[in-house]
């Protein structure tokens, strides 16, 4: 769950830099399509207009109608007509006016909501992967998700919002032409409610901003909790873990509770002043139908208008929180669409050849944080055709070489030659056709088996079989009950750890690359089926240059050369006997297990000693051994 | 119309006894909110009372006009009081109780076995407590106001109506039923696209995060081509569902307009048409105004009605969480377990997992008929393919979940009858993705023994030879670790979450491939550490590398759920079973297999 925890919007703005970036934000979402935002603005006046007309019907009415019939005694004559169609007229276009500004607002929000999405992944593939890694991934889905929708909020009221400003404008114009004095009360009223409207919205806005971290808090410590459950309850820290989820939560209700009490405060007053406006102004122009200044009818007009008023006016403060809930998710889009740091690529044209490329690396520093160098000064030739493992202790770069000969990223300094090519200068898409990269987990789309493996490559399905076949893939795909069509489900949920390294395998295995980097890929396969992977590989006939990063003994001893990493540089490389022969680091990391089962076998001789000069009181008499011949059968079930 | 509301009001009622705050004080608001509308009444009566009494009578006394607008304006500030009020007491309600709400239902999910069976449900189980809550939280906020403010302005506005005119009010209490009846049917076709909206939006979304969470994967194999217009596609189909559904919703909101102007002409009409016995000018107009303020609650409550099923759907799947059985009870009274090493003994023990989140039908046995004893101070190892048993056979020892058949004991008391307090204390184990809160080494180490000072957290590095390591991190012990371990890699989670068990001193220490990420020759180092260690405590290893069976007093070989043979490495080996089979492949893996890439390894083992 990746809730923003971004420094809050109200700690760095104020109100009126949140209107100046609020107007910038407007004019960047409907550059893509102006028109849209002219027909809500127009939809926006001609309802507000109609609300005037309303008024003025009624007005009217009143005068013409209900007084000189219900109170004169006069006759209704012709003049109900007019006022049923006045009034049925005024609604039909008021209801016009709505369905133009609200059809066209949405319109342009959800397409400038799906614009930004479209340009974030654009953005996204297009720079390096020291961006991608400094945004992270969780922050980038909730930008993609949250914040490209809430970056749009302000085009929903906005367009409504002028309309309103508009409808001030002819209400108090109105107002005033009926009565100056009326006018002045009006329009004082109305600043009077929109000023406090406005405080109460920012200061409500402010509230919530922190009240949404303290949110995001729940759910981190929700979700951590409940993905650590095995510790929790394997250590029995149950209480421990309520009391840390109660004190995140009770500090949210607190919250919760401190902006409720600023919100209803101001929203009861904003809702009970324009009554207690419409009432002064009401007393006022009775005062002046009694002096005969307006009649009965205008003073109604007035009231009818000003009740009208109340809902829209309101308006105004709901687009300075739409604004200011934009802005602050527009900084986070903004961060990632004016990303300086995209992957350069040259013109340089695939090799037209299939043999197996060779690869070097030539004063090749490298680091992910600039101060800690991951790789440093690193020389590496590699012929084509061989098999290279590169082994080395944890942390000494061998995962950051595999992704440098991938380009997953580019060194800091340095260059990585294909065939004598600079990897930087080859054509977009050129290096993924040639390279092809495995990395430890495996990333699986939301589609088939077959369509995990092609990932888009021009390939036919015998092609993907005969992937399938070499990953030691085929037996588990053909039990599937779709076979290479059955999908896999979000992530591939349902596959094990090694079956899915097995099918990520066969994706690289499919492009029949002229590079092939394992990063330690098949880890979570069974050492025995990886044994079979790696002795297939071996004998494969499709011509590729393989460098493994090898974390196993026997992965080790398939390759040609070996390339042993320490601290970021190449302490040495060779066959593997040469290097057992000259690198102590090398022997000390190869002969640990070897070490190790020739001390087990010395104490175990000892143990027999042992056992012959004393019984053994460990091993009590009468234990049964379940029946092995039923369990045993079929116990390998993915040997062929 | 009564269904939705039915339901919820049933969920609110049950969520009411596990999170009294939600309703305490209830009708006390109720009662304030009434009072709160009388505002919005305030300004057709005076409009009604100075046309008929002054205006329109003529007298123009000033005096009273000045009256009447002096009572309204106190009308008006009464009501501001008791809608603030009204207000801010449901919203206190609300946090208070939902905060309750929530933590319950927290301290329920941890308290269920599902969390072990079914990791893939964890995602939801958070949900429960963040998404849900939050739905039913906006929906008191935004519908309850509403609910609340709303009926109590709808009552007050009919009275005062009948007050004026009983026919012309009996007449607008009609249509509006009618209309009210017209927007029910027009939500259920409105909540149908928006359906459709979510469906897209969420295949939108999960197109979205597959670009975004497999971009190394897409950049690896130059797959751009393929994702993009993927994506395109799904945001696409989400953005003409929105506005589809949002015009019909456009069209929806605009027949309010149609139908105040209907229902207006509709008074005018009647009211001059008729002109029932004490209909005056200042009431038909005074009705004019009440029309309008007629209408916004009507289409509020329907559409309160309407979320009323999302947010009930909300409180029904927490509830739902708060139902769920917990299947592994710890017992009271609860047995404590002997001192020293613990013996382990299982008699004829089953395990099926449950078939899927929603039944609870259960799937193909994983373990079958085992039976074990283990005496006590014995160092056994676990081996067997993916898939063979060997993890679940582990978790039952720890109780996570109980046998569908058969028991275990513990020292001869059964397990499931010691308290939780002595199992979860002497009984640790170590699983194979260790998992780190984001806090310090130190903070994460002590986790296994609360209130363990700096100095026992180095003390257990110590013993388990980890000094050097520690000493390489950036801070020591006080490192640190991120979010989930992220800074640490796979191994060194691993550490820490050994030093994590170690330090609880448990006498049973079971060990799931808990060192499998662990640089080859630390885990040497380490293995005999945890050897020296557990001398004379009973230890339990899933072992992913077989030279720990070498070691082991005892290995247990697992095939298909069942244990297929037992026995001394040396011995296991000799007898060319299941076992030698497993231990020719690691061989070949671990130390041999060169002499040509294409020769099959040796397969009666070596020695």
């Amino acid at each position: 769950m990746a809730l923003s925890t971004d420094p809050v919007l109200t700690a760095t703005t104020s109100p009126w830099q949140v209107v100046r970036l609020g107007t910038r934000l407007v004019v960047r979402l409907v550059r893509g399509a102006p028109w849209r935002f002219v027909l809500a603005v127009l939809g926006a006046l001609l309802f507000t207009g109609a609300i005037v007309a309303s008024a003025w019907v009624v007005g009217a009415a009143t005068d013409d109608l209900i007084i000189p019939v219900l109170g004169a005694g006069q006759s209704v004559a012709g003049r109900l007509v007019p006022v049923v169609s006045l009034l049925l007229g005024v609604a039909l276009w008021k209801a016009a006016g709505i369905v133009l500004r609200r059809g066209s607002a949405t319109a342009l929000q959800v397409t400038a909501q799906t614009d930004l999405r479209r340009e974030l992944v654009r953005r996204l593939f297009g720079t390096s992967l020291r961006a991608y890694e400094r945004h992270g991934v969780g922050d980038l889905l909730s930008t993609a998700d949250v914040d490209t929708r809430q970056a749009t909020f302000v085009l929903a009221p906005l367009p409504f919002a002028v309309g309103v400003m508009g409808l001030l404008v002819a209400a108090i114009t109105v107002i005033t032409a009926t009565d100056p004095l009326l006018g002045t009360a009006a329009l004082g009223l109305l600043l009077v409610v929109v000023a406090i409207d406005l405080r109460g919205a920012w200061l409500t806005f402010e509230g919530m901003e922190e009240a949404q971290r303290r949110r995001g808090r729940v759910a981190g410590v929700a979700h951590e909790s409940f993905d650590g459950a095995l510790t929790v309850t394997s250590l029995g820290r149950e209480a421990q873990e309520r009391d840390r989820f109660q004190a995140a939560a009770e500090h949210l209700r607190d919250q919760l509770i401190g902006v409720g009490r600023i919100w209803t405060g101001y929203r009861a007053v904003t809702e009970g002043l324009p009554s207690a406006g419409t009432i002064v102004i009401l007393v006022l122009g009775s005062l002046r139908v009694v002096d005969g200044a307006i009649s009965p009818g205008e003073l109604v007009r007035v009231a009818y208008l000003l009740s009208l008023l109340v809902v829209p006016v309101r308006m105004i403060g709901y687009l300075f929180w739409d604004t200011s809930q934009s802005v602050a998710a527009w900084r986070r889009v903004a961060r990632v669409l004016e990303e300086q740091d995209p992957v350069t690529h040259g013109r340089v044209l695939p090799a037209g050849s299939v043999a197996p490329a060779g690869i070097t690396a030539s004063e090749v520093t490298f680091s992910y944080d600039r101060d800690v160098p991951v790789l440093s000064d690193l020389e590496l030739s590699i012929t084509p055709g061989s098999t290279v493992a590169v082994v080395g202790p944890t942390g000494s770069g061998k995962s950051s070489l595999a992704v440098l000969l991938a380009r997953l990223w580019d060194p800091d300094t340095g260059a990585l030659h294909l065939d004598g090519r600079d990897l930087r200068s080859l054509a977009p898409g050129v290096l993924s056709t040639e390279v092809a990269y495995v990395a430890q987990d495996t990333f699986l789309f939301d589609d088939s088996v077959l369509g995990n493996v092609a990932l888009g490559a021009p390939v036919d399905e015998a092609a993907v079989r005969d992937a399938l076949r070499l990953a030691n893939a085929e037996v588990f795909v053909e039990a599937l009950p779709g076979g290479l069509d059955t999908p896999l489900g979000e992530r591939g949920a349902t596959l094990s750890g090694g079956q899915r390294q097995r099918l990520a395998l066969a994706r690289a295995l499919v492009r029949r690359p002229r590079l092939l980097v394992l990063d330690d890929a098949t880890s979570a396969v069974d050492p025995s089926v990886e044994a079979r992977i790696l002795r297939g590989l071996k004998r494969a006939t499709r011509p590729s240059t393989v460098v493994v990063v090898a974390a196993r003994r026997a992965t080790i001893l398939l390759a040609d050369r070996i390339v042993f990493l320490e601290d970021g540089r190449v302490r040495a490389a060779g066959t593997h006997e040469e290097l057992l022969a000259s690198v102590e680091g090398y022997a000390r990391l190869l002969e640990a297990y070897e070490q190790d089962a020739a001390d087990r076998a010395e104490q175990q001789r000892r143990h027999r000693d042992q056992a012959q000069q004393r019984p053994h009181r460990d091993r009590p008499e009468g234990r049964r051994y379940p029946d092995d011949g039923s369990g045993a059968q079929g116990d390998r079930a993915e040997t062929p | 119309m009564s269904r939705p509301q039915a339901h919820l009001v049933t969920a609110v009622r049950r969520a009411a006894v596990v999170a009294p705050s939600l309703t305490r004080g209830l009708w006390v608001t109720v009662l304030l909110a009434v009072l709160g509308t009388t505002g919005q009444v305030v300004v057709p009566v005076a409009i009604q009372q100075l046309l008929d009494v002054e205006v329109l009578a003529g007298t123009g006394d000033v005096q009273r006009i000045a009256t009447i607008g002096g009572l309204a304006l106190l009308a008006v500030v009464a009501s501001v009081l008791a809608t603030r009020a009204a207000m801010f007491r449901l919203l206190r309600a609300a946090a208070e109780g939902l905060a309750e709400l929530r933590v319950a239902t927290f301290a329920h999910v941890h308290r269920l076995s599902t969390l072990h069976l079914q990791s893939e449900r964890r995602g939801s189980l958070v949900a429960r407590v963040t998404s849900d809550i939050e739905v039913i939280t906006q929906f008191v906020e935004w519908g309850g106001i509403g609910m609340l403010v709303g009926s109590a302005q709808l009552a007050l506005v009919l009275v005062v109506m009948t007050v004026y005119d009983p026919l012309l009010a009996g007449l607008i209490a009609l249509a509006g039923l009618l209309y009210a009846l017209l927007l029910l049917a027009f939500q259920r076709v409105l909540r149908r696209l928006y359906d459709q909206v979510r469906e897209r939006s969420a295949a939108a979304l999960s197109a979205l995060s597959e670009a975004i969470s497999g971009l190394k994967t897409i950049r690896a194999y130059g797959a751009e081509a393929r994702t993009l217009p993927r994506v395109d596609q799904a945001l696409e189909g989400h953005r003409r569902a929105e506005i589809r559904a949002q015009l019909v919703g456009a069209s929806m909101f605009s027949s309010a307009e149609l139908f105040a102007g209907s229902l207006t002409a509709m008074v005018i009409a009647v009211g001059v048409l008729l002109q029932p016995g004490q209909l005056t000018a200042g009431r038909l107009i005074a009705l004019l105004f009440l029309v309008t303020l007629f209408i916004e609650p009507i289409q509020l409550l329907v559409e309160v009605l309407n979320e009323a099923q999302t947010a009930a759907a909300g409180i029904r799947r927490v509830l739902g969480v708060l139902d769920a059985p917990v299947e592994v009870v710890d017992p009271v009274p609860g047995r404590q377990l002997p001192p020293g090493p613990l013996a382990v003994s299982l008699h004829d023990v089953w395990f099926a997992y449950p078939r899927d989140a929603a039944s609870s039908t259960r799937g193909d046995p994983v373990l079958r008929e085992v039976d074990l004893e283990l005496p006590p101070g014995t160092r056994v190892a676990v081996v067997g393919e993916t898939g063979s048993g060997k993890s679940t056979f582990v978790k039952l020892l720890t109780r996570l979940f109980d046998p569908t058949r058969g028991t275990i004991e513990l020292s001869g008391v059964p397990l499931d009858q010691v308290a939780f307090a002595s199992l979860r204390s002497r009984v640790i184990s170590v699983p194979q993705e260790g998992f780190l809160f984001d806090a310090s080494v130190a903070d994460n180490i002590r986790y296994g023994a609360p209130g363990a000072s700096d100095d026992e957290v180095a003390q257990a590095c110590r013993e388990l030879e980890l000094d050097a390591w520690i000493a390489e991190l950036p801070a020591g012990i006080h490192t640190q670790v991120g979010e989930r371990g992220a800074r640490l890699s796979a191994g060194e989670r691993q550490l820490v979450a050994l030093v994590r068990a170690w330090i609880a001193r448990p006498d049973l220490l079971v060990l799931d491939e808990a060192t499998s990420a662990v640089d080859p020759a630390l885990e040497v180092r380490l293995r005999r550490a945890i050897e020296r260690l557990t001398t004379g405590r009973t230890a339990i290893t899933v072992a992913h590398r077989l030279s720990t069976a070498e070691a082991a007093d005892e290995v247990l070989v697992f095939a298909r759920g069942r244990v297929v043979e037992r026995g001394r490495h040396a011995d296991l080996v000799a007898r060319g079973g299941v076992y030698s089979r497993l231990h020719a492949d690691w061989a070949a893996g671990a130390s041999g297999g060169r002499a040509g890439g294409d020769s099959r390894p040796v397969e009666d083992g070596r020695d």
